[in-house]
């Protein structure tokens, strides 16, 4: 089994790890405890201090914040509850008109606004462009992934997290609750 | 184990296999892969021996066929499969296919083919007709069952991707294909040769039938020599390791693949439930049309949910695919799978490529009456490229496990997804008087996707076949009369992202030594009003697919004088086929896909773009240096760099460089922008929720889709009612036709 340095796994990640030495993490069977050094990574990078359980992309993280399971910016914005969908706690920027779409695309790169409108969703703390869908009007925003959290530490990682929660999606209950 | 033997009909050995699979999860019951274990070294390199098997069927049956697609493109696959259809091994090539001949197989022996005409060593099958899991006519796919003394033990089986399938219109991109009958040739399910030789009347059917009967022919051969070369190399295979040996590992191999998928998706994805939506558009009105109802634009909804579950088993569902179109662009759900199993192959089971990794999966049939499953509403729904949409699905499949390699921390497996794939092909008399139609093979050298840890590469990569190869343009321009005029890299054209997609390039070709050419520029997934996919983490999309063309030019007068002439794409509001040469007729932002209304003449241009890959992560945590870099390269523009990136440069040497101070300030100034203009979701979710009830600023393509959708999945209907709080009774109201 494969075994990689921290500091080459840190170089990967900041896109600098010469090439013969990421052909040879391609190539390479998977190393083992990759997760939990990437977590340590990420965790030395982030702006608080609650521990990461998953790193949902990487500019967002499901962390335990006093036992809660949110989702946390780098900059440690909260986005809440990780079953429901971050967007609905992100500040939003929507292309939606030419004027709008022009400031991104020109000429005939430009899509049909009545087709297509591009949704910036961005960090109230950081100001980070987080993601960008480009769907027509009427499209929910996409909830990317809900993560089975209690089966990935409990039967994959085989150390079960303290507390359990539903694997259920909430993004509904929340909006109902508007 | 499975209790059947080499006598078992095939179709009670493959019921029985099916079975073993129930009862002991692994596949033809095999719980120890004996020889695996016994004789590591000789089934590592029975493996390999089989996979070059069918490279060397691949290098030969390409070298037979006459068509520039699989000549000089490579656009055909070889494979071998077990006796009961299982694809072992395969070429290299468009392996899309491997799971579509697997199914063909097990269909021949389904219907009870053994008995009825039954199978013989030299037994040529053929099936090109999506009714019964083809993917669209073009697609020739064959297979030959394999004796070995006397028994059936194997089979070998290839498509390859002719000229002209005989569709209403000229060429291979079928997108105008009104219904199936306008599909062009059908071969249904059929036994076309014996001994090794095509029937007299399947030749004739050729002849008669399709309007490049020479390639076609041509074609069929090569992927007959390809077969046979499979036939014989086995045989010697067999000989020197055993008959038990080699048809025990086959079954090894296949089993193996999938333990190694499944083992895969658990050591480095995560479990949980991933959903990612994905759009098309497809706008045809007020263009040249086969059939009144075709004077309309659509739109397609191709959303992925996609389950891990606990025993890494993967749930797939396509609810609320949008409804069947009146153009060649529908898929049987076969055809689909087939596609999936080649994205799953490139992303999560690469290691031996075959059916193995599809046992675990549980695909919920697409919605009746769906662009993915048409046949059960819609029978007599077109295919004539069929690929379009499922590619552009597919392409969510690389982006949603690119992010779940990223929460395991395995970056360098991280890929995102495509962009646009539009294609070109010429119909018309070359200069040697040929009549000729066919496809360029330009689509298949896209740029690829952006990776975890860098750009995508430039120019190197398609979704649909590992080739990455366009072709020489020498050859293209021996078979169709067009002179490559330029083939070079476009700026901007991979999305804007911290890692950018892959650029992609822009053909430009002189229309020359014709009476006149028609040139269709075809769908095999490309977008056109709308962006090529979503951005990534916070990425811009790729730019749409503009095409032009200049008719009646200046060119010839251009030439004499010696003067410049026109090389590339332009910038996007200054197209080089306006301001570089003069026409009578020009169009220099078309929306894709058309064909030309008049027949091209000598000295006219076309502008070919083909798309880059998506990129990934926010703009304005692109390297400084990288920009500079694609700058300095001519790959990206002051405008993007300044504005999209905020990346500040100055020119000390002759070179541009990063001011990293003006830099940092510029990039601070553009997250106070975007906090300031941005709204929080709630607000603008309060607003938008009375736009989208009053349908306002919706295209017609748009409302019929979201119609579609949600009538043909009433769940996911539902779920878009209660997100946007709509009355229970809401739908979206197409014009009336």
């Amino acid at each position: 089994m494969a075994s990689f340095d921290k500091a080459d796994i840190e170089k990967l990640i900041d896109g600098v790890l010469p090439w013969p030495a990421t052909q040879d993490m391609l190539k390479s069977s998977k190393d083992e405890d990759r997760f939990d050094k990437y977590v340590e990574i990420m965790q030395a990078r982030v702006d608080f201090d609650d521990p990461i359980l998953l790193p949902l992309t990487p500019q967002l993280f499901i962390v335990s914040d006093n036992g809660e399971r949110v989702v946390k910016c780098k900059c440690g914005q909260s986005f809440g509850d990780y079953r429901v969908n971050w967007k609905l706690s992100a500040l939003i920027y929507v292309r939606d008109d030419e004027q709008k779409m022009g400031e991104v695309y020109v000429g005939r790169e430009m899509p049909d606004p009545a087709w297509l409108q591009l949704r910036e969703y961005i960090c109230g703390g950081c100001g980070t462009q987080l993601e960008v869908e480009a769907v027509p009007r009427g499209c929910p925003p996409d909830f990317e992934f809900l993560p089975d959290l209690d089966t990935f530490y409990s039967e994959w990682l085989g150390r079960p997290l303290p507390d359990t929660v539903a694997f259920e999606d909430k993004t509904l209950d929340e909006v109902g609750k508007w | 184990m499975s209790t059947t033997t080499s006598n078992t009909p095939l179709r009670d050995r493959m019921h029985a296999n099916d079975e073993a699979f129930k009862t002991t999860g692994s596949l033809f019951g095999l719980n120890t892969l004996t020889r695996k274990e016994d004789d590591p070294g000789t089934y590592e390199a029975v493996w390999h021996i089989l996979s070059n098997l069918c490279n060397t069927a691949w290098a030969t049956g390409c070298k037979v066929s006459s068509s520039p697609i699989a000549a000089e493109g490579g656009d055909a696959l070889w494979a071998l499969h077990t006796a009961t259809g299982e694809a072992v091994c395969i070429s290299r090539g468009i392996s899309a296919h491997a799971g579509l001949l697997s199914d063909m197989i097990k269909h021949f022996i389904e219907l009870g083919y053994e008995d009825y005409p039954g199978f013989k060593q030299g037994d040529i099958f053929e099936n090109n007709d999506p009714h019964y899991g083809g993917i669209h006519s073009p697609d020739f796919d064959m297979c030959m069952p394999l004796f070995y003394k006397d028994k059936l033990i194997a089979w070998a089986s290839c498509v390859s991707h002719v000229s002209d399938s005989g569709s209403v219109t000229p060429g291979s991109i079928g997108f105008l294909n009104p219904d199936c009958y306008s599909d062009g040739i059908p071969i249904s399910m059929e036994r076309v040769g014996e001994h090794d030789a095509f029937y007299p009347w399947y030749e004739m059917r050729i002849r008669s039938r399709t309007r490049t009967p020479d390639f076609v022919m041509g074609d069929a051969r090569g992927r007959l020599a390809g077969c046979i070369t499979i036939r014989e190399r086995l045989e010697e295979v067999i000989e020197k390791y055993s008959l038990d040996f080699v048809l025990g590992a086959m079954n090894e191999y296949v089993e193996d693949s999938r333990r190694y998928a499944v083992a895969r998706v658990k050591n480095q994805t995560v479990p949980g439930r991933i959903r990612k939506s994905q759009f098309k558009d497809l706008a045809m009105k007020g263009k040249r049309v086969l059939l009144s109802k075709q004077n309309i634009d659509c739109m397609f909804n191709l959303p992925m949910d996609l389950t891990i579950n606990a025993d890494a088993s993967v749930d797939l569902s396509l609810a609320g695919a949008s409804g069947t179109v009146p153009f060649g662009e529908n898929i049987s759900p076969t055809a689909l799978k087939s596609g999936l199993m080649m994205g799953y192959s490139h992303i999560v089971g690469f290691d031996m490529f075959n059916s193995g990794p599809t046992s675990a999966w549980n695909i919920e049939m697409p919605p009746d009456g769906s662009w993915a499953n048409p046949y059960p509403v819609d029978f007599q729904a077109a295919s004539g490229v069929a690929w379009a949409p499922a590619v552009t699905w597919l392409s969510n499949l690389y982006e949603v496990f690119g992010r779940v390699f990223q929460m395991r921390g395995f970056v360098e497996e991280m890929a995102a997804g495509s962009g646009s794939i539009m294609t070109a092909e010429f119909a018309g008399i070359n200069q040697t008087g040929m009549y000729l139609t066919g496809l360029t093979l330009e689509q298949a050298s896209q740029g690829s996707p952006a990776r975890g840890y860098s750009d995508g590469q430039n120019s190197a990569w398609c979704i649909y076949t590992p080739e990455g190869d366009f072709g020489n343009a020498e050859v293209s321009e021996l078979y169709y009369p067009i002179l490559f005029l330029g083939r070079n890299v476009a700026p901007d054209s991979g999305g804007f992202g911290k890692f950018r997609g892959g650029l992609g390039h822009t053909a430009v070709w002189m229309v020359y030594n014709t009476p006149g050419l028609e040139y269709s520029c075809g769908d095999a997934g490309m977008r056109s009003k709308t962006v090529g996919n979503h951005g990534m983490y916070g990425a811009y999309p790729v730019v749409p697919d503009r095409p032009g063309y200049g008719h009646k030019t200046n060119l010839k007068q251009l030439i004499d004088e010696q003067k410049p002439l026109i090389h590339e794409r332009g910038g996007p509001d200054n197209p080089a086929v306006t301001s570089k040469i003069m026409a009578e007729l020009v169009e220099d932002n078309a929306v894709a896909p058309f064909v030309t209304p008049e027949q091209l003449v000598d000295y006219d241009v076309i502008v070919h773009p083909i798309s880059g890959a998506q990129a990934m992560g926010d703009p304005i945590e692109r390297d400084p240096e990288s920009v500079a870099n694609d700058l300095n390269e001519g790959w990206t523009t002051q405008r993007v760099a300044n504005d999209i990136h905020g990346v500040v440069t100055s020119k000390p040497n002759g070179h541009l460089v990063p001011d990293v101070e003006a830099t940092a300030k510029k990039r601070q100034e553009i997250r106070e922008d975007r906090k300031s203009r941005a709204v929080p979701f709630k607000q603008w979710w309060a607003e938008e929720r009375k736009k989208v009830e009053a349908q306002e600023n919706m295209d017609n393509a748009v409302r019929t889709m979201w119609e579609t959708s949600m009538r043909l999945s009433p769940e996911y209907g539902n779920n878009i009612r209660k997100f946007w709080k709509l009355p229970e009774d809401f739908t979206f109201t197409p014009d009336a036709q």
